[in-house]
């Protein structure tokens, strides 16, 4: 057992270009946060213009620069930083990193595979990201600025540089940088599918998968059915803008100039945008869905409550995620009919949501739960996916969508209910398996303290743009100051505003955690939360390969926690049952 | 400034190593792992999502409380009545979900916090569990698409042509607003963005007879009590959205399609002057689809007055061969 | 015994073995929904009145018997080397390999025609711009099966496959069929919005 040799691999395939599928979790992860990161501090700056417009932040100055002339933001800076922290935040960080992390790090380690179905596209899935990561940092610097459209880049406003500076180079940036993103996100999707549909270990039968692996695999199908339509939307998106055709213009007058373009209709773009605008806010949140159901499971010493019924239910979910995009189009002067049809499909989603919801809280119930960081971020998703949740209802009824489309209650929702929720699911999945990513533990206490001051600043941040919503003040504003109407929302802007300087510090004592720990971190044992899946029969050091020897082969589901005979005592003498151990001879499969 | 600031950060960062450090090794001199949740953190945990629900919960009624009165006043629609009434029965509905489900998460999360002395219950489903919560939350679902889609289908059926009403075109361009009225053959003449040129901001055919006694406002304008009005809207450049709050009504205006909505101003601006107790009070057309630098501040007026005062208004305002 | 089976070349070839044509499979799948965003475009579009009517260039009708050969010629190939018929397998890959170049030709040809009544891809209509792109972007993916083409065609020369041996091919055919029943379906379609 312990002959084994070390290649001595230079560092750059060890590190760089690595095939390893638990090196490219860990490029996906730091990268992904990176990326985070830096999205965050941008809605810091932003917020910081709409809650005390016109004042002067002169140390912001110091980082922005001339974006900050004099300490204050100017209108077109501000739609720059907007669209680019949408962008970053749903593709670079929730989409690429989370997926990109935790699919990697634990399809092969929880199915009982060696690595990806293929190491090479995998890792060029990873190259490609980091590429899309730089391509979009650099717009920023480009002249004219980042592409300032709205993460949604709808043209003409994409389309002509004319319309807003940010739409000349740094949309042309914004367009390749995506084009790679979705070419990264494709090639792992790919990876992931083949490899849950291939290379299961021996006894690891489809209802035997823990949801994580459920999730990435549903996630990974919606990608690589939606995402190629994201790119042919761009494509004609590029088409117009660099060899003149009309598939999304006609009829405008701008700059003092009548455009040649004629016979295009911006509502196409709408169209194919949203195709795989709505499937993604499902392929932000299913991870973190199964990530979270599969903590609350361990740490509550239950089986998740209704295994089935989750598999089913994320199923529904991403099958009629393709049939509602048109709820983003209420108000674009579609015909009413298709307007009632969309609100039917909308609304059916709700019923697997709430499904879910009620799946979560019964796991819950009379568990033992052992409070890790990871269960406190577990159950805080549950309760942001139920508060922004139900302000669904509102949003994709037509009826009512009228009245606040595209403003903060939009703005209020989503970030809630996708992300918070999924960037909570992230939160926990690291903390859960950190000791699978660096070999160890995180800081308990920073971590508590993390999800407590995370979770107050968020609900700050987020809750009251319900009431600036149902107020009626848009979205994409630069300030609220231009209409007498909004005198009154000074304080709330300025209530939440305080808030997001208070989420940017709480995200700070995580960073530290986080770097501190994957250091100086004490050392990890084999199976720290004592959980029955896999990933916590391989060695807590990286190998190539994941387990020495023979793959362990799986006997039983994931969910086997505190199992009792007819005495009421443990099965196997403790409350979990590894998936490697046989059933027991008179055992009941509880008929999983 | 720069400089304290990074000492600063520093000296954070070395503290926080440090007690870091101490917290290991005192762990490590008790023999305990620093990473094991004891039970005595969990139930501490557990009992902050008690005082998580009860904060939420204030926090939540307090915002009504304080913020409440400040959402939309009551609707100067006709149909912004039925809005308002679904609007609200679907508050209501998933503000009782919202806290109720709050009340279940958090009150298990702390109840059932770890305890060496008991065991968790291996419970792995329930068919009649999970069947009550596909079909309660689908009966409610059931109530809301239903009225929604009556709302919706009544919302958007345009205004007969043999009702009388104002036809009224608004065309939006970085960043302003053009109203145009179709004067008294009622009916809006031709336009074409090429056809735009110097003070004909919009492209209004003036070969076309009907365009001849168009009235083409900016700035504000004006419309009759109780009576409807069909709007058509347009974009000479990018998309704009006609966003007219009090009036529960929105739509966008794409270049190269027109788009249409209509409602019926129930209040008069002086009577919305008096029931917000604003007497500066005014309706507002805002654009709501992002389009450019200044789409925070592209506005038009709306004055809603008697037919006679409308009227007399309207008089006034020049057409557009004038 | 390695006691890290990873570094097993078996191992990596039954990996192999397992996955390769599931990840075709799924590749191609994603490349479907490409096609299907832009033909579900050009529906939408037709609505919008962009739309003048084009007569297909007859090149594009010779692409379409061109294609379905060299599909033909490729099965045989494959046909061959699964027998271990070696001299056929030769001849029948080079023949797929010459019609696919011709159809690259023909298509060529297509645009030509285009051109030369006056359709180009930008400022003439619609319609004239979709003809391009989807026709344009088809080619390019076919570069991609001409590639592996030639990989299948060198290991065919030098004898690579066997008739234990032969997953390279099949997944280069799989692809191949692909594209060439992309291209029936995108003639058609063009066929059918241009009548
Ligand atoms: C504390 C952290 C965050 C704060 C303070 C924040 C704040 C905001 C605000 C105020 C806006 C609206 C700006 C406007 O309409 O003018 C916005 C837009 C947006 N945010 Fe965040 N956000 C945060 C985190 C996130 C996260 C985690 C996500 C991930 C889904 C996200 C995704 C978006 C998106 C997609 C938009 C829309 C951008 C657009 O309008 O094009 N944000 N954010
Ligand atoms: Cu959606
Ligand atoms: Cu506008």
């Amino acid at each position: 057992m312990s002959t084994h040799h070390h290649h001595h691999e230079d560092f750059l395939f060890k590190y760089i270009f690595s095939t390893d599928h638990k090196m490219i979790s860990k490029q996906f992860l730091i990268t992904g946060f990176t990326m985070g990161f830096i999205g965050l501090v941008m809605s810091t700056l932003f917020r910081l213009q709409l809650g005390w417009p016109g004042e002067s932040f002169e140390m912001v100055e110091l980082l922005m620069g001339s974006w900050q002339e004099n300490g204050i933001m100017a209108p077109d800076k501000y739609l720059a930083l907007v669209t680019m922290h949408g962008t970053i935040m749903v593709f670079f960080l929730l989409t690429a990193g989370l997926s990109g992390t935790f699919s990697n790090l634990l399809i092969p380690l929880q199915i009982g595979a060696r690595d990806m179905a293929s190491g090479f596209l995998n890792m060029l899935s990873y190259w490609f990201f980091f590429l899309s990561s730089v391509l979009m940092l650099i717009s920023l610097f480009v002249e004219g600025g980042a592409a300032s459209a709205g993460w949604t880049i709808y043209p003409p406003l994409s389309a002509l540089p004319q319309a807003i500076p940010g739409s000349g180079a740094g949309m042309t940036l914004w367009l390749f940088s995506m084009a790679i993103f979705i070419v990264s996100s494709l090639l792992g999707s790919l990876n992931y599918i083949v490899t849950i549909f291939n290379m299961r270990t021996k006894g690891m039968s489809m209802t035997r998968l823990p949801l994580t692996i459920w999730a990435f695999l549903f996630t990974a199908i919606i990608g690589v059915l939606s995402f190629p339509v994201l790119l042919s939307a761009a494509l004609l998106l590029v088409m117009d803008r660099m060899f003149g055709t009309s598939f999304y213009l006609s009829d405008i007058y701008i700059g003092g100039q009548v455009l040649d373009h004629a016979g295009g209709s911006p509502i196409l773009f709408e169209h194919l945008f949203w195709f795989l605008g709505h499937p993604e806010v499902y392929i932000v949140l299913l991870p973190a869905l199964g990530i979270t159901s599969e903590i609350i499971s361990t740490m509550a010493r239950k089986p998740i409550f209704g295994y089935r019924a989750m598999i089913g239910s994320m199923m529904a979910i991403g099958f009629l995620s393709f049939i509602v995009w048109g709820h983003h189009m209420f108000v674009t002067g579609m015909n009413p009919f298709l307007g009632a049809v969309f609100t039917f499909t909308t609304l059916l989603i709700a019923i697997p949501s709430a499904v879910k919801v009620f799946n979560y809280i019964t796991t819950l119930w009379k568990g033992n739960i052992v409070y890790s960081p990871a269960t406190l971020f577990s159950v805080g998703l549950v309760s942001t996916f139920i508060t922004g949740g139900v302000t669904g209802l509102v949003l994709g009824n037509s009826a009512l969508d009228i009245n606040v489309h595209d403003t903060y209650f939009v703005v209020g929702h989503f970030h809630i209910v996708m992300g918070l929720s999924a960037i909570f699911g992230m939160f926990a999945g690291v903390y859960h398996w950190f000791p699978k990513l660096f070999g160890r533990m995180m800081n308990n206490k920073l971590g508590n303290l993390h999800f407590w001051t995370t979770i107050a600043s968020a609900y700050g941040v987020f809750f009251p743009m319900h009431f600036l919503g149902l107020a009626g003040v848009p979205r994409r504003y630069y300030t609220n100051s231009e209409f007498p109407l909004f005198d009154n929302m000074v304080d709330i802007n300025e209530f939440v505003s305080t808030f997001a300087v208070i989420a940017l510090v709480a995200q700070l004592i995580f960073m530290f955690n986080f770097i501190y720990s994957a250091f100086r971190g004490p050392r990890a044992p084999q199976n720290p939360w004592k959980g029955t899946t896999l990933e916590w029969t391989t060695p807590v050091e990286h190998i190539h390969g994941n387990w020495y020897g023979e793959i362990p082969a799986v006997y039983r589901w994931p969910y086997d926690y505190s199992k009792v005979d007819e005495n009421g005592e443990f099965l196997y003498g403790d409350d979990y049952i590894m998936q490697t151990t046989p059933m027991g001879e008179n055992e009941n499969d509880g008929g999983h | 400034m720069t400089v304290v600031i990074v000492i600063a950060v520093l000296l954070v960062i070395v503290t926080g190593v440090q007690l870091l450090k101490i917290a290991e090794l005192r762990a490590k001199s008790k023999g305990e792992n620093i990473w094991e949740v004891k039970e005595k953190d969990g139930k501490f945990q557990a009992s902050l999502m008690i005082v998580f629900l009860i904060a939420y919960m204030a926090y939540f009624f307090w915002q009504i409380y304080a913020w409440g009165d400040r959402v939309l006043p009551e609707p100067a629609s006709e149909h912004g009545v039925p809005y308002d009434f679904l609007l609200n029965l679907t508050l209501g509905i998933i503000s009782s979900v919202f806290v109720l489900t709050h009340i279940f998460l958090l009150y298990f999360a702390y109840k059932y916090a770890y305890s060496a002395k008991r065991k968790a219950y291996h419970f792995a489903h329930s068919n009649k569990l999970e069947l009550i919560w596909t079909i309660v939350p689908s009966l409610a679902l059931t109530v809301l698409i239903l009225f929604g889609l009556n709302n919706w289908n009544k919302i958007m059926k345009p205004v007969p042509a043999e009702t009388e009403h104002v036809l009224l075109e608004l065309t939006g361009q970085q960043f302003t607003w053009t109203a145009r009225y179709a004067g008294e053959d009622k009916k809006l003449g031709r336009s074409h963005v090429t056809l735009i040129e110097g003070a004909n901001a919009t492209g209004v055919d003036a070969t076309d007879e009907f365009a001849k006694d168009d009235k083409i406002v900016k700035g504000e304008f004006h419309l009759p009590v109780n009576v409807p009005v069909q709007f058509v809207f347009r974009s000479i450049d990018i998309i704009h959205s006609a966003y007219m709050p009090h009036f529960r009504s929105q739509m966008n205006c794409v270049p190269g399609v027109k788009t249409q909505f209509n409602f019926v101003p129930t209040k008069t601006t002086a009577e919305m002057r008096e029931i917000t107790g604003n007497k500066d009070f005014n309706y507002i057309l805002l654009c709501n689809k992002i389009c450019g630098a200044a789409h925070y501040n592209m506005q038009m007026d709306i004055v809603v007055e008697s037919k006679e005062d409308y009227e007399k208004w309207l008089a006034e305002q020049k057409s557009f061969v004038e | 015994m390695t006691s890290i089976a990873m570094e097993n070349m078996d191992y990596k070839q039954e990996v192999k073995n397992k996955t390769s044509k599931p990840l075709l499979w799924i590749g191609i799948v994603s490349i479907v929904m490409f096609f299907g965003g832009l033909t579900s475009a050009v529906i939408v579009s037709q609505g919008g009145g962009g739309f003048i009517n084009i007569a297909l260039p007859d090149a594009f009708l010779v692409s379409t018997i061109v294609i379905v050969l060299s599909s033909i010629a490729f099965h045989l190939g494959l046909l061959a080397t699964k027998k271990g018929k070696q001299q056929q397998a030769k001849m029948a890959v080079l023949a797929t390999m010459v019609l696919g170049l011709t159809f690259v030709f023909t298509q060529y040809l297509g645009w030509s025609d285009l051109v030369a009544r006056g359709y180009y891809l930008s400022g003439t209509s619609q319609e004239s711009s979709y003809l391009y792109l989807l026709t344009i972007l088809h080619v390019l993916h076919l570069i991609g099966g001409l590639v592996s083409l030639s990989i299948v065609l060198v290991k065919t020369f030098k004898k690579r496959y066997t008739p234990q041996n032969y997953l390279g091919v099949e997944v280069s055919i799989t692809y191949w069929h692909f594209l060439g029943g992309l291209w029936i379906y995108l003639f058609f379609f063009l066929m059918y919005i241009t009548a």
